[in-house]
Protein backbone atom coordinates (compact mmCIF):
# COMPACT_ATOMS: atom_id res chain seq x y z
CA UNK A 1 0.00 0.00 0.00
CA UNK A 2 1.59 2.62 -1.28
CA UNK A 3 0.86 6.22 -1.77
CA UNK A 4 1.65 7.08 -5.33
CA UNK A 5 0.58 9.72 -8.62
CA UNK A 6 -2.87 7.88 -7.79
CA UNK A 7 -3.21 10.37 -5.07
CA UNK A 8 -2.72 13.37 -7.50
CA UNK A 9 -4.97 11.82 -10.02
CA UNK A 10 -8.04 11.28 -7.54
CA UNK A 11 -7.42 14.79 -6.23
CA UNK A 12 -7.93 15.88 -9.88
CA UNK A 13 -11.01 13.52 -10.31
CA UNK A 14 -12.30 15.16 -6.25
CA UNK A 15 -12.29 18.64 -7.89
CA UNK A 16 -13.48 17.97 -11.19
CA UNK A 17 -16.64 16.19 -9.78
CA UNK A 18 -17.21 19.19 -7.08
CA UNK A 19 -16.78 21.55 -9.37
CA UNK A 20 -19.59 19.81 -11.68
CA UNK A 21 -21.34 19.33 -8.93
CA UNK A 22 -21.40 23.18 -7.93
CA UNK A 23 -22.03 24.43 -11.36
CA UNK A 24 -24.35 22.12 -12.80
CA UNK A 25 -26.03 19.95 -10.25
CA UNK A 26 -26.43 21.46 -7.05
CA UNK A 27 -28.06 25.06 -8.10
CA UNK A 28 -30.74 23.85 -10.45
CA UNK A 29 -32.11 21.51 -8.28
CA UNK A 30 -32.31 23.40 -5.21
CA UNK A 31 -33.49 26.69 -7.01
CA UNK A 32 -36.35 24.19 -8.59
CA UNK A 33 -37.23 23.16 -5.44
CA UNK A 34 -37.23 26.31 -4.16
CA UNK A 35 -38.94 27.28 -6.76
CA UNK A 36 -41.91 24.40 -5.92
CA UNK A 37 -41.61 25.68 -2.24
CA UNK A 38 -42.67 29.11 -3.34
CA UNK A 39 -45.76 27.50 -6.22
CA UNK A 40 -46.99 25.53 -3.28
CA UNK A 41 -46.82 28.67 -0.66
CA UNK A 42 -48.46 30.56 -3.35
CA UNK A 43 -51.08 27.84 -3.99
CA UNK A 44 -52.68 27.75 -0.44
CA UNK A 45 -52.32 31.54 -0.13
CA UNK A 46 -54.35 31.84 -3.51
CA UNK A 47 -57.33 29.08 -2.20
CA UNK A 48 -56.68 30.81 1.27
CA UNK A 49 -57.90 34.42 -0.61
CA UNK A 50 -60.13 32.41 -3.16
CA UNK A 51 -62.20 30.94 0.18
CA UNK A 52 -62.32 34.28 1.25
CA UNK A 53 -63.45 35.62 -2.15
CA UNK A 54 -66.31 33.41 -1.91
CA UNK A 55 -67.55 34.38 1.55
CA UNK A 56 -67.49 37.43 0.12
CA UNK A 57 -69.61 37.08 -2.44
CA UNK A 58 -71.83 35.19 -0.59
CA UNK A 59 -72.12 38.25 1.73
CA UNK A 60 -73.03 40.34 -1.01
CA UNK A 61 -74.87 38.38 -3.62
CA UNK A 62 -77.10 38.02 0.10
CA UNK A 63 -76.53 41.74 0.62
CA UNK A 64 -77.92 42.30 -3.25
CA UNK A 65 -80.96 40.04 -2.89
CA UNK A 66 -82.13 42.21 1.10
CA UNK A 67 -81.64 44.98 -1.62
CA UNK A 68 -83.39 43.76 -4.21
CA UNK A 69 -86.40 42.21 -2.20
CA UNK A 70 -86.40 45.68 -0.87
CA UNK A 71 -86.63 47.80 -3.97
CA UNK A 72 -89.28 45.39 -5.27
CA UNK A 73 -91.43 45.78 -2.63
CA UNK A 74 -91.27 49.55 -2.49
CA UNK A 75 -92.14 48.99 -6.77
CA UNK A 76 -95.33 47.14 -5.42
CA UNK A 77 -95.82 49.83 -3.02
CA UNK A 78 -95.56 52.34 -5.64
CA UNK A 79 -97.24 50.62 -8.30
CA UNK A 80 -100.46 50.30 -5.97
CA UNK A 81 -100.58 53.76 -4.39
CA UNK A 82 -100.45 54.87 -7.96
CA UNK A 83 -103.52 52.39 -8.87
CA UNK A 84 -105.03 53.17 -5.93
CA UNK A 85 -104.67 57.33 -7.19
CA UNK A 86 -105.59 56.54 -10.02
CA UNK A 87 -108.71 54.86 -9.55
CA UNK A 88 -109.76 57.59 -6.86
CA UNK A 89 -108.75 60.09 -9.23
CA UNK A 90 -110.84 58.47 -12.14
CA UNK A 91 -113.82 58.74 -9.60
CA UNK A 92 -113.82 61.98 -8.74
CA UNK A 93 -113.47 62.64 -12.49
CA UNK A 94 -116.77 60.62 -12.80
CA UNK A 95 -118.45 62.27 -9.53
CA UNK A 96 -117.51 65.54 -11.41
CA UNK A 97 -118.41 64.84 -14.43
CA UNK A 98 -122.20 62.99 -13.26
CA UNK A 99 -122.34 66.14 -11.10
CA UNK A 100 -121.77 68.08 -14.57
CA UNK A 101 -124.12 66.08 -15.99
CA UNK A 102 -126.97 65.98 -13.87
CA UNK A 103 -126.66 69.81 -13.37
CA UNK A 104 -126.84 70.98 -16.54
CA UNK A 105 -129.76 68.57 -16.87
CA UNK A 106 -131.35 70.49 -14.21
CA UNK A 107 -131.30 73.86 -15.41
CA UNK A 108 -132.22 72.52 -18.53
CA UNK A 109 -135.08 71.44 -16.90
CA UNK A 110 -135.34 74.25 -15.15
CA UNK A 111 -135.54 76.79 -18.01
CA UNK A 112 -138.11 73.93 -19.10
CA UNK A 113 -140.60 74.68 -16.78
CA UNK A 114 -139.87 78.50 -16.21
CA UNK A 115 -141.02 78.18 -20.16
CA UNK A 116 -143.71 75.74 -19.25
CA UNK A 117 -144.62 77.99 -16.79
CA UNK A 118 -145.09 81.04 -19.15
CA UNK A 119 -146.32 79.40 -21.42
CA UNK A 120 -149.22 78.38 -19.19
CA UNK A 121 -149.32 81.59 -17.37
CA UNK A 122 -149.90 83.22 -21.02
CA UNK A 123 -152.69 80.10 -22.08
CA UNK A 124 -153.85 80.51 -18.98
CA UNK A 125 -154.40 84.00 -18.87
CA UNK A 126 -155.83 84.29 -21.99
CA UNK A 127 -158.38 81.77 -21.10
CA UNK A 128 -159.35 83.55 -18.37
CA UNK A 129 -159.66 87.05 -19.86
CA UNK A 130 -161.64 85.11 -22.56
CA UNK A 131 -163.82 83.52 -20.16
CA UNK A 132 -164.05 86.24 -18.01
CA UNK A 133 -164.79 88.53 -21.01
CA UNK A 134 -167.74 86.28 -21.19
CA UNK A 135 -169.56 86.55 -18.25
CA UNK A 136 -169.13 90.21 -18.02
CA UNK A 137 -170.31 90.74 -21.45
CA UNK A 138 -172.76 88.76 -20.08
CA UNK A 139 -173.52 90.17 -16.53
CA UNK A 140 -171.23 93.89 -16.21
CA UNK A 141 -168.87 95.88 -18.05
CA UNK A 142 -165.71 94.76 -18.08
CA UNK A 143 -164.60 98.25 -16.34
CA UNK A 144 -166.40 97.55 -12.93
CA UNK A 145 -164.33 94.72 -12.33
CA UNK A 146 -160.71 95.37 -13.95
CA UNK A 147 -159.40 96.17 -10.52
CA UNK A 148 -160.40 92.75 -8.91
CA UNK A 149 -159.02 90.67 -12.09
CA UNK A 150 -155.65 92.95 -12.32
CA UNK A 151 -154.90 92.13 -8.78
CA UNK A 152 -156.04 88.31 -9.01
CA UNK A 153 -153.81 88.16 -11.78
CA UNK A 154 -150.93 89.79 -9.84
CA UNK A 155 -151.80 87.18 -7.11
CA UNK A 156 -151.45 84.01 -9.80
CA UNK A 157 -148.26 85.59 -11.00
CA UNK A 158 -146.79 85.33 -7.61
CA UNK B 1 -13.03 -19.43 -3.72
CA UNK B 2 -10.30 -18.44 -5.95
CA UNK B 3 -7.36 -19.97 -3.92
CA UNK B 4 -7.97 -23.33 -4.62
CA UNK B 5 -8.81 -23.14 -8.14
CA UNK B 6 -5.92 -20.80 -9.24
CA UNK B 7 -3.63 -22.57 -6.96
CA UNK B 8 -2.66 -19.91 -4.50
CA UNK B 9 -2.55 -20.55 -1.04
CA UNK B 10 -4.74 -18.48 1.89
CA UNK B 11 -2.16 -16.47 2.19
CA UNK B 12 -1.58 -15.56 -1.62
CA UNK B 13 -4.87 -14.98 -2.31
CA UNK B 14 -5.63 -12.39 0.71
CA UNK B 15 -2.40 -10.66 -1.08
CA UNK B 16 -3.71 -11.35 -4.15
CA UNK B 17 -6.54 -9.51 -3.09
CA UNK B 18 -5.27 -6.47 -1.50
CA UNK B 19 -3.20 -5.52 -4.41
CA UNK B 20 -4.32 -2.91 -6.41
CA UNK B 21 -3.92 -3.47 -10.16
CA UNK B 22 -0.93 -0.69 -11.07
CA UNK B 23 0.04 1.04 -14.24
CA UNK B 24 3.87 2.52 -14.05
CA UNK B 25 6.97 2.83 -15.33
CA UNK B 26 9.68 0.09 -14.69
CA UNK B 27 13.54 0.62 -15.94
CA UNK B 28 15.77 -1.24 -18.14
CA UNK B 29 16.92 -4.55 -16.72
CA UNK B 30 14.11 -4.48 -14.10
CA UNK B 31 13.35 -8.22 -13.75
CA UNK B 32 9.46 -9.62 -14.34
CA UNK B 33 7.91 -12.46 -13.33
CA UNK B 34 4.61 -14.34 -14.39
CA UNK B 35 2.96 -17.37 -12.43
CA UNK B 36 3.75 -20.06 -15.13
CA UNK B 37 0.70 -22.98 -15.32
CA UNK B 38 0.96 -26.45 -15.32
CA UNK B 39 1.20 -29.77 -12.89
CA UNK B 40 4.98 -30.50 -13.68
CA UNK B 41 8.08 -28.69 -14.78
CA UNK B 42 8.14 -29.52 -18.39
CA UNK B 43 4.59 -28.33 -18.42
CA UNK B 44 5.69 -25.22 -16.54
CA UNK B 45 8.76 -24.73 -18.66
CA UNK B 46 7.13 -25.00 -21.52
CA UNK B 47 4.34 -22.51 -21.11
CA UNK B 48 6.57 -20.27 -20.05
CA UNK B 49 8.55 -20.94 -23.50
CA UNK B 50 5.43 -20.63 -25.28
CA UNK B 51 5.22 -16.94 -24.25
CA UNK B 52 9.12 -16.37 -24.88
CA UNK B 53 9.91 -16.14 -21.09
CA UNK B 54 12.35 -18.28 -19.01
CA UNK B 55 11.28 -20.04 -16.64
CA UNK B 56 13.05 -20.09 -12.94
CA UNK B 57 12.43 -23.58 -11.76
CA UNK B 58 9.46 -22.74 -9.02
CA UNK B 59 6.54 -21.12 -10.18
CA UNK B 60 7.19 -18.03 -12.41
CA UNK B 61 8.19 -17.66 -15.90
CA UNK B 62 10.83 -14.17 -15.78
CA UNK B 63 11.39 -11.57 -18.26
CA UNK B 64 14.30 -8.87 -18.35
CA UNK B 65 13.00 -5.53 -19.88
CA UNK B 66 15.25 -4.26 -21.90
CA UNK B 67 14.24 -0.73 -21.91
CA UNK B 68 12.12 2.14 -20.00
CA UNK B 69 8.50 1.54 -20.26
CA UNK B 70 5.03 1.61 -18.87
CA UNK B 71 4.02 -1.38 -17.79
CA UNK B 72 0.93 -3.25 -15.74
CA UNK B 73 2.59 -4.03 -12.01
CA UNK B 74 2.83 -8.16 -11.98
CA UNK B 75 3.78 -8.49 -8.41
CA UNK B 76 5.36 -6.68 -5.74
CA UNK B 77 8.44 -6.15 -6.60
CA UNK B 78 6.88 -4.62 -9.87
CA UNK B 79 5.44 -1.78 -7.90
CA UNK B 80 8.10 -1.60 -5.24
CA UNK B 81 9.97 -0.44 -8.61
CA UNK B 82 7.70 1.60 -10.03
CA UNK B 83 8.17 3.90 -7.15
CA UNK B 84 5.19 7.09 -6.41
CA UNK B 85 4.99 7.50 -10.39
CA UNK B 86 2.35 4.86 -10.35
CA UNK B 87 -1.50 4.70 -10.97
CA UNK B 88 -3.75 2.22 -9.17
CA UNK B 89 -5.60 1.58 -12.33
CA UNK B 90 -8.55 0.02 -10.58
CA UNK B 91 -9.26 2.92 -7.69
CA UNK B 92 -9.76 5.30 -11.15
CA UNK B 93 -11.63 3.19 -13.13
CA UNK B 94 -14.11 2.31 -10.23
CA UNK B 95 -13.77 5.81 -7.93
CA UNK B 96 -14.25 7.86 -11.71
CA UNK B 97 -17.10 5.28 -12.70
CA UNK B 98 -19.03 5.64 -9.70
CA UNK B 99 -18.50 9.31 -9.09
CA UNK B 100 -19.45 9.48 -13.16
CA UNK B 101 -22.38 7.37 -12.14
CA UNK B 102 -23.69 10.12 -9.12
CA UNK B 103 -23.91 13.39 -11.60
CA UNK B 104 -24.97 11.41 -14.18
CA UNK B 105 -27.98 10.58 -12.03
CA UNK B 106 -28.24 13.98 -10.17
CA UNK B 107 -27.66 16.35 -13.48
CA UNK B 108 -30.27 14.14 -15.01
CA UNK B 109 -32.90 14.62 -12.32
CA UNK B 110 -32.03 18.53 -12.37
CA UNK B 111 -32.35 18.41 -15.85
CA UNK B 112 -35.40 16.46 -16.05
CA UNK B 113 -36.70 18.20 -12.97
CA UNK B 114 -40.79 18.50 -12.56
CA UNK B 115 -42.47 20.66 -10.28
CA UNK B 116 -45.64 19.09 -11.10
CA UNK B 117 -45.18 15.30 -11.65
CA UNK B 118 -42.05 14.28 -10.02
CA UNK B 119 -40.72 10.83 -10.52
CA UNK B 120 -39.65 8.74 -7.86
CA UNK B 121 -35.83 9.25 -8.62
CA UNK B 122 -36.78 12.89 -8.51
CA UNK B 123 -38.51 12.82 -4.78
CA UNK B 124 -35.56 10.61 -3.46
CA UNK B 125 -33.08 13.39 -4.84
CA UNK B 126 -34.52 15.57 -3.60
CA UNK B 127 -35.05 14.42 -0.19
CA UNK B 128 -31.13 13.65 -0.63
CA UNK B 129 -30.58 17.39 -1.19
CA UNK B 130 -33.03 18.24 1.79
CA UNK B 131 -30.83 16.09 4.05
CA UNK B 132 -27.52 17.27 2.55
CA UNK B 133 -28.60 21.00 3.20
CA UNK B 134 -30.16 20.69 6.68
CA UNK B 135 -26.91 19.38 7.88
CA UNK B 136 -24.76 21.79 5.93
CA UNK B 137 -27.28 24.95 7.69
CA UNK B 138 -27.14 23.44 11.08
CA UNK B 139 -23.45 23.03 10.74
CA UNK B 140 -21.92 26.00 8.50
CA UNK B 141 -22.95 29.34 9.98
CA UNK B 142 -19.74 30.78 10.10
CA UNK B 143 -20.31 32.75 6.53
CA UNK B 144 -22.07 32.31 3.13
CA UNK B 145 -20.57 30.11 0.85
CA UNK B 146 -22.50 28.09 -1.94
CA UNK B 147 -19.19 25.39 -2.75
CA UNK B 148 -19.89 23.81 0.95
CA UNK B 149 -23.39 21.86 0.42
CA UNK B 150 -22.54 20.91 -3.43
CA UNK B 151 -19.01 19.20 -2.11
CA UNK B 152 -20.96 17.87 0.57
CA UNK B 153 -23.28 16.42 -1.46
CA UNK B 154 -20.31 15.12 -4.01
CA UNK B 155 -18.67 13.95 -0.95
CA UNK B 156 -21.36 11.85 0.62
CA UNK B 157 -22.73 10.21 -2.34
CA UNK B 158 -19.34 9.10 -4.28
CA UNK B 159 -18.07 7.99 -0.77
CA UNK B 160 -20.86 6.43 -0.14
CA UNK B 161 -20.84 4.35 -3.62
CA UNK B 162 -17.35 3.45 -3.44
CA UNK B 163 -18.17 2.06 0.17
CA UNK B 164 -20.93 0.35 -1.62
CA UNK B 165 -18.94 -1.94 -3.52
CA UNK B 166 -17.73 -3.46 -0.49
CA UNK B 167 -20.94 -5.06 -0.44
CA UNK B 168 -19.81 -6.79 -3.82
CA UNK B 169 -19.11 -10.42 -2.97
CA UNK B 170 -15.27 -10.11 -2.90
CA UNK B 171 -14.43 -12.43 -5.98
CA UNK B 172 -17.17 -11.71 -7.95
CA UNK B 173 -15.94 -8.71 -10.52
CA UNK B 174 -11.79 -9.90 -9.45
CA UNK B 175 -12.39 -13.20 -10.42
CA UNK B 176 -13.61 -12.71 -14.00
CA UNK B 177 -11.15 -10.13 -14.76
CA UNK B 178 -8.13 -12.21 -13.75
CA UNK B 179 -9.36 -14.84 -16.39
CA UNK B 180 -9.72 -12.22 -18.61
CA UNK B 181 -5.93 -11.17 -18.30
CA UNK B 182 -6.51 -8.47 -15.39
CA UNK B 183 -3.48 -9.67 -12.71
CA UNK B 184 -4.94 -7.50 -10.04
CA UNK B 185 -8.56 -6.09 -8.97
CA UNK B 186 -9.57 -4.12 -6.04
CA UNK B 187 -12.81 -3.18 -6.52
CA UNK B 188 -13.54 -1.01 -3.45
CA UNK B 189 -11.57 2.25 -4.31
CA UNK B 190 -12.04 3.58 -0.47
CA UNK B 191 -9.93 0.57 0.29
CA UNK B 192 -7.06 2.49 -1.10
CA UNK B 193 -5.10 4.96 1.26
CA UNK B 194 -4.84 6.77 -1.97
CA UNK B 195 -8.16 7.63 -2.78
CA UNK B 196 -8.73 8.73 0.92
CA UNK B 197 -5.91 10.90 1.21
CA UNK B 198 -6.75 12.30 -1.79
CA UNK B 199 -10.15 13.70 -0.33
CA UNK B 200 -9.01 14.07 2.60
CA UNK B 201 -5.90 16.50 1.08
CA UNK B 202 -8.04 18.49 -0.88
CA UNK B 203 -10.63 18.82 2.40
CA UNK B 204 -7.39 20.24 3.88
CA UNK B 205 -6.11 22.66 1.04
CA UNK B 206 -9.79 24.05 1.11
CA UNK B 207 -9.46 24.38 4.76
CA UNK B 208 -6.10 26.32 4.56
CA UNK B 209 -7.13 28.14 1.91
CA UNK B 210 -10.77 29.92 3.56
CA UNK B 211 -8.79 30.09 6.99
CA UNK B 212 -6.33 32.25 5.41
CA UNK B 213 -8.76 33.99 3.08
CA UNK B 214 -11.07 34.31 6.22
CA UNK B 215 -8.99 35.47 9.12
CA UNK B 216 -5.92 36.91 6.73
CA UNK B 217 -2.31 35.41 6.60
CA UNK B 218 -1.28 37.23 9.77
CA UNK B 219 -4.80 36.34 11.31
CA UNK B 220 -4.40 32.33 10.31
CA UNK B 221 -0.41 32.62 11.89
CA UNK B 222 -2.32 34.16 14.93
CA UNK B 223 -5.01 31.63 15.09
CA UNK B 224 -2.12 28.60 15.55
CA UNK B 225 0.83 30.24 17.65
CA UNK B 226 -1.29 32.34 19.92
CA UNK B 227 -3.85 29.76 21.00
CA UNK B 228 -4.65 27.94 23.44
CA UNK B 229 -2.37 29.15 26.00
CA UNK B 230 -1.83 32.99 24.67
CA UNK B 231 1.65 35.11 23.46
CA UNK B 232 3.77 33.90 26.11
CA UNK B 233 3.69 29.93 25.38
CA UNK B 234 3.84 30.50 21.48
CA UNK B 235 5.87 27.25 21.04
CA UNK B 236 3.57 25.17 22.72
CA UNK B 237 0.71 26.94 21.10
CA UNK B 238 2.33 26.06 18.16
CA UNK B 239 3.18 22.88 18.42
CA UNK B 240 0.06 21.65 19.68
CA UNK B 241 -2.01 23.45 17.21
CA UNK B 242 0.40 22.27 13.61
CA UNK B 243 -0.25 18.40 15.26
CA UNK B 244 -4.23 19.93 15.39
CA UNK B 245 -3.84 20.57 12.17
CA UNK B 246 -1.81 18.19 10.62
CA UNK B 247 -4.42 15.68 12.13
CA UNK B 248 -7.46 16.62 10.35
CA UNK B 249 -6.21 15.49 7.04
CA UNK B 250 -4.78 12.96 8.65
CA UNK B 251 -7.76 11.36 11.08
CA UNK B 252 -10.36 12.24 7.97
CA UNK B 253 -8.21 9.93 5.51
CA UNK B 254 -7.05 6.81 7.89
CA UNK B 255 -10.78 6.52 9.41
CA UNK B 256 -12.33 6.14 5.66
CA UNK B 257 -9.51 3.91 4.95
CA UNK B 258 -9.54 1.81 7.98
CA UNK B 259 -12.80 0.72 8.28
CA UNK B 260 -13.31 -0.03 4.51
CA UNK B 261 -9.77 -1.50 4.69
CA UNK B 262 -10.81 -3.63 7.70
CA UNK B 263 -14.10 -4.66 6.39
CA UNK B 264 -12.79 -5.49 3.29
CA UNK B 265 -10.31 -8.09 5.30
CA UNK B 266 -12.98 -9.37 7.41
CA UNK B 267 -15.22 -10.26 4.03
CA UNK B 268 -11.81 -11.73 2.46
CA UNK B 269 -10.64 -13.94 5.75
CA UNK B 270 -14.89 -15.16 5.42
CA UNK B 271 -14.23 -15.81 2.08
CA UNK B 272 -11.18 -17.98 2.61
CA UNK B 273 -13.35 -20.43 4.94
CA UNK B 274 -15.34 -20.71 2.30
CA UNK B 275 -12.89 -21.52 -0.13
CA UNK B 276 -11.91 -25.32 1.61
CA UNK B 277 -13.76 -28.36 -0.32
CA UNK B 278 -16.97 -29.38 0.42
CA UNK B 279 -16.12 -32.98 0.20
CA UNK B 280 -15.34 -33.30 4.17
CA UNK B 281 -17.92 -32.76 6.46
CA UNK B 282 -15.46 -30.03 7.86
CA UNK B 283 -14.84 -28.28 5.51
CA UNK B 284 -19.02 -28.18 4.81
CA UNK B 285 -19.54 -26.56 7.78
CA UNK B 286 -16.98 -23.95 7.66
CA UNK B 287 -18.64 -23.64 4.34
CA UNK B 288 -21.94 -22.73 6.17
CA UNK B 289 -20.09 -20.97 8.52
CA UNK B 290 -18.61 -18.36 5.95
CA UNK B 291 -21.52 -18.15 4.03
CA UNK B 292 -23.98 -17.23 7.43
CA UNK B 293 -20.58 -14.71 9.05
CA UNK B 294 -20.51 -13.31 5.40
CA UNK B 295 -24.32 -12.77 5.47
CA UNK B 296 -24.01 -11.02 8.91
CA UNK B 297 -21.33 -9.12 8.18
CA UNK B 298 -22.65 -7.80 5.07
CA UNK B 299 -25.70 -6.72 6.90
CA UNK B 300 -23.58 -5.21 9.60
CA UNK B 301 -21.28 -3.16 6.90
CA UNK B 302 -24.41 -1.66 5.51
CA UNK B 303 -24.41 0.54 8.32
CA UNK B 304 -20.17 1.21 8.22
CA UNK B 305 -20.54 1.81 5.18
CA UNK B 306 -23.13 4.75 5.03
CA UNK B 307 -22.20 5.59 8.54
CA UNK B 308 -18.61 6.35 6.85
CA UNK B 309 -19.86 7.91 4.02
CA UNK B 310 -21.83 10.32 6.52
CA UNK B 311 -18.53 11.12 8.86
CA UNK B 312 -16.69 11.77 5.57
CA UNK B 313 -19.03 14.30 4.31
CA UNK B 314 -19.83 15.62 8.72
CA UNK B 315 -16.41 16.72 8.82
CA UNK B 316 -15.52 18.07 6.19
CA UNK B 317 -18.57 20.62 6.47
CA UNK B 318 -17.14 21.27 10.19
CA UNK B 319 -13.77 21.72 8.87
CA UNK B 320 -15.34 24.47 6.55
CA UNK B 321 -16.76 25.65 9.01
CA UNK B 322 -14.03 25.83 11.58
CA UNK B 323 -12.20 27.46 8.59
CA UNK B 324 -14.50 30.44 8.20
CA UNK B 325 -14.52 31.36 11.57
CA UNK B 326 -12.90 34.71 11.85
CA UNK B 327 -10.02 34.87 14.70
CA UNK B 328 -10.60 35.34 18.47
CA UNK B 329 -8.83 35.88 20.96
CA UNK B 330 -10.10 33.67 23.60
Amino acid sequence: MNLNATLLGQMIAFGLFVWFCWKFVWPPLLAAMEERAEKIEQGLKDSEESAKKILDAEEQSKKMLAEAKKEAKKIMDNAKNQSEKIVEESKNKATEEKNRIVGSAQSEIEKEVVNAKKTLEKDFAASVMSAVKKIVAKEVSISNYQDTVDKSLDDFRK
Amino acid sequence: MASESSGRTFQEYLEHHLQNLVYGPLPAGHERKFYTKGDDETTKEAYCQSKNLDYDGEKYCKETLTEDGWYLANNKTDVDAMGFWALHIDTMFFSVLLGGLFLFIFAGAAQNFSLDKPTKLQLFIEMMIDFINGVVKGTFKAAQNSLIAPMALTIFFWVLLMNVMDLVPVDLIPYPAELLGVPYLKVVPTTDLNLTAALALSVFVLYLFYSIKSKGFVGFIKSISLHPFGPWMLPANLFIEIIDLIAKPLSLALRLYGNLYAGEMIFLLIAGMVSINLTSFMGLGLNLAGITLSLIWAIFHILIVVLQAFIFMMLTVVYMNMAHEKFEQH
